[in-house]
C-alpha cells in the first residue's frame, strides 16, 4: 500500500517534470506562431494575446512582396537538394569501397577520414573564402555546395549499412560480368535504401540550416538563402517582429515535414556515430 | 594510361557537340574491328586489376575534396596567421606578431572567457538536465516515452538562424515574453540582453536548441545497458541509487565521452546565436571566438590576424579533445 502510494507520487513527479519541460520547449514555437499573425503593436502589448485581436495574413504577404521571399527558398531548396544527391552518391560510393574491398592502405585511409572530423570549421574559415575567390567560385551556389559535398560523416554512416550487404550477391555478379560500378549501383545501392533515406534527411537539413559559409560566399541578394536573408532581417534598424518570425516559421517547415515522415528511422540513424565511438 | 581508342580520337580533334556525338556513335559501333589488338590487351588488363584499382576511385572524391578544401586550408591558415594582409596587396611577415599580439588583445581575450563560461554552462546545465530528462524517459516510471523524444528533439531542426530569432520576442529587455510574464507576478522586467544578462540569454537558446539530440544521445546509450546488469544487482539487494551509481554511470562511460566530446566541440563554436540575439555585444559580452574571427577576417579584412585567432582555436579544441579523451581512460586499454 505504502509502495504503491510512494511509485505513484514518483510518476506523477516524474511526468510533471517530463511535461514542464516539454512546455517550455513548445513556447517559443507556440509564441512564434502567434505573431506571424499579430500587428506589431500587439506583440508587444500588455498583458500578452496568445490569439490575437484581429488576426491577419499581412507579415506572410509582406514576406513575399518586400522580401521576396519564394526566390530565397528557392535558394536554399537548389542548393540543399544538389548537396544531397551529390553527398549521397560520394558518400555511399567511399562507403562501399570502405565496406566491400580490401585494399592496400585501406586502415590508414579511414583513420585519415575519421581525422578529418576533426578540423575545426572556423580554422579553414579564412583561406577556404581566399581559395574560393581564386576559384572564382565566390557569389555562385557551386561555392556554397562544392567545399563540403564529400562529408566524412556521410562515409562513415554509409560503411555501416554497406557492410550488412552479402558479399556472396556481389561476387555473383561479377560472374555474370558485371563492372564494379554496376554492382555498386545496380546491386548494393538498392539494398541500403533505408540508409540512404535517413542520410538523405541529415544531409538536407545540414544544407538548409547552414548559415555561416552561405553569409560569406554568397555576395549578392538574389542568390542568398534563407538563413542568410533572415540573419540580415534582424539587422535592420527598424524591425518588422511579425515578418521575421513568419519567415522564421516557414523556413522551418519542410524539415519538420521531413523529419515527421521519416521520423522512425532518422532518430535510429541519428545515433549510429554514437554508439560506434 | 586509361584512354581508349576512342577516347583518343575524341581528344586529338576537337569538334562541334554534333561531330562529336556522332564520330561516338559510329566508334562504338565499330571499334572491336578498328583497335583489335590494342583493346583486347587493354580489356584483360582491366579485368586483372578492376577490383584492384576501383576501390581508390570510388574513395578518391573524398580525399581530393579534404586535400583542397581542408588541407590546404589549413596549412594555408597558419602560413596567413605568420602575415598581416588585408586581403589584397603584398603580404607582410611579422612572425609570430600576430599571436604575441592576441595574447595581450582584451577583446579576444573576452571572447575566450565568454566561449569558457557558454562550455562551462552546456556542461553544467544542458548536459545535466539531458541526462536527467533521458534516465526519466527510460524509466518503468514513464509509458508514453516516444512523445518526449520527438518533443525534445524538435528543436534542433529549426536552424540556429530562426532558433535565435525565435528568442528575440522571448528576451527583449522592454516586451519579451519573459519580461510580460514577470510583470504578471508584479516582478519589474529585467535586462535580459543587457550586459549582465546577456550570455544567460545565449545559453538558453542552447539549451533550448541541444538538449532533445542530448537526451536521445543518453537513451541510445541507457538502452545499450543489459537488463541482466540490474537483475543480478536486484537479486544482491542493491537498492536504487546504487544501481544507478555501480550500473548505469559506469555503462554510461562510452556515451558520456562521445555527448561530452561533441558538446565541447560545438560550444567552441558558437556562432550565430550571440550574433543575432545580441550582436556579440552590448560591448562585447556575448562575443563568441568564432564571432571575433569573422569580425576580424571579414569585417574588418584582416586575414593573418583573423587565421591566428582560427588556430589558437583549433589548438584549444584538439588539446581539450585530448584531455577528455585521457580523463575517459580511452587510451587505457582495458577494455
Amino acid at each position: 500500500m505504502d509502495d504503491t502510494l510512494t511509485r505513484r507520487a514518483q510518476r506523477t513527479l516524474a511526468y510533471g517534470f517530463l511535461f514542464f519541460i516539454l512546455i517550455a520547449m513548445a513556447t517559443p514555437f507556440v509564441w512564434m506562431l502567434s505573431n506571424t499573425i499579430k500587428e506589431q503593436s500587439e506583440i508587444f502589448q500588455m498583458p500578452p494575446t496568445l490569439i490575437p485581436d484581429e488576426p491577419h495574413l499581412r507579415n506572410y504577404v509582406s514576406l513575399f512582396v518586400d522580401f521576396d521571399f519564394a526566390r530565397h527558398f528557392l535558394n536554399s531548396a537548389f542548393i540543399a537538394v544538389v548537396h544531397t544527391v551529390s553527398h549521397l552518391f560520394l558518400a555511399s560510393l567511399a562507403g562501399f569501397a570502405f565496406a566491400k574491398y580490401t585494399f592496400p592502405l585501406k586502415n590508414f585511409l579511414f583513420l585519415v577520414l575519421l581525422g578529418s572530423m576533426m578540423v575545426p570549421l572556423y580554422t579553414i574559415f579564412i583561406p577556404l573564402f581566399v581559395l574560393v575567390i581564386r576559384l572564382g567560385l565566390v557569389n555562385s551556389y557551386a561555392g556554397v555546395i562544392i567545399p563540403g559535398v564529400a562529408g566524412a560523416f556521410g562515409i562513415f554512416f554509409m560503411k555501416q549499412s554497406m557492410e550488412a550487404v552479402p558479399g556472396e550477391l556481389l561476387d555473383s555478379a561479377r560472374i555474370d560480368g558485371a563492372s564494379e560500378f554496376r554492382i555498386y549501383w545496380q546491386i548494393a545501392l538498392p539494398l541500403v535504401r533505408p540508409a540512404l533515406a535517413v542520410l538523405a534527411v541529415l544531409a538536407f537539413m545540414g544544407s538548409w540550416n547552414d548559415f555561416v559559409w552561405p553569409l560569406v560566399v554568397l555576395r549578392s541578394r538574389e542568390l542568398q538563402t534563407l538563413p542568410v536573408v533572415m540573419a540580415g532581417m534582424v539587422n535592420l534598424y527598424r524591425m518588422e517582429y511579425g515578418v521575421v518570425m513568419a519567415a522564421s516559421l516557414l523556413s522551418t517547415i519542410p524539415i519538420l515535414l521531413l523529419f515527421l515522415a521519416l521520423q522512425k528511422q532518422f532518430l535510429a540513424g541519428l545515433t549510429v556515430g554514437a554508439v560506434k565511438s | 594510361m586509361g584512354l581508349t581508342g576512342r577516347e583518343e580520337q575524341i581528344r586529338a580533334a576537337p569538334a562541334t557537340p554534333l561531330q562529336t556525338a556522332q564520330s561516338f556513335l559510329t566508334n562504338t559501333v565499330d571499334s572491336s574491328i578498328m583497335k583489335p589488338a590494342d583493346e583486347k590487351s587493354l580489356r584483360a588488363w582491366w579485368s586483372r586489376s578492376e577490383r584492384k584499382v576501383v576501390p581508390y576511385v570510388f574513395i578518391s572524391p573524398f580525399y581530393i575534396l579534404f586535400i583542397i578544401f581542408s588541407v590546404g586550408p589549413l596549412i594555408y591558415a597558419l602560413y596567413l596567421s605568420l602575415h598581416r594582409w588585408p586581403g589584397t596587396g603584398a603580404m607582410r611577415h611579422v612572425g609570430l606578431g600576430n599571436y604575441t599580439y592576441l595574447a595581450g588583445d582584451p577583446v579576444f581575450l573576452k571572447s575566450l572567457w565568454n566561449t569558457v563560461y557558454y562550455a562551462i554552462g552546456a556542461f553544467l546545465f544542458i548536459l545535466p538536465l539531458a541526462l536527467v530528462l533521458a534516465l526519466l524517459i527510460n524509466s518503468t516510471l514513464i509509458r508514453i516515452k516516444s512523445l518526449f523524444r520527438i518533443g525534445y528533439f524538435l528543436p534542433i531542426l529549426t536552424s540556429t538562424v530562426a532558433a535565435t530569432i525565435m528568442f528575440l520576442l522571448i528576451f527583449n529587455n522592454q516586451f519579451g515574453l519573459i519580461n510580460q510574464g514577470l510583470a504578471l507576478l508584479g516582478i519589474p522586467a529585467l535586462k535580459w540582453l543587457d550586459e549582465e544578462l546577456v550570455k544567460i540569454s545565449v545559453l538558453a537558446v542552447a539549451t533550448w536548441r541541444y538538449t532533445g539530440i542530448n537526451v536521445l544521445y543518453f537513451l541510445t546509450g541507457l538502452q545499450s545497458i543489459p537488463p541482466e546488469l540490474y537483475e543480478a544487482a536486484q537479486v544482491d539487494g542493491a537498492g536504487a541509487w546504487a544501481q544507478f551509481r555501480y550500473i548505469t554511470i559506469p555503462q554510461l562511460r562510452p556515451i558520456a565521452l562521445f555527448v561530452g566530446v561533441v558538446t565541447m566541440i560545438g560550444s567552441f563554436q558558437l556562432f550565430a546565436e550571440p550574433l543575432l540575439l545580441a550582436n556579440g555585444g552590448p560591448n562585447d559580452a556575448s562575443l563568441t571566438i568564432a564571432n571575433y574571427l569573422y569580425r576580424m577576417g571579414f569585417t574588418n579584412a584582416k586575414l593573418g590576424y583573423g587565421s591566428a585567432i582560427g588556430w589558437v582555436l583549433a589548438l584549444i579544441i584538439f588539446g581539450l579533445s585530448f584531455i577528455q579523451l585521457y580523463l575517459f581512460g580511452a587510451f587505457r586499454k582495458e577494455d
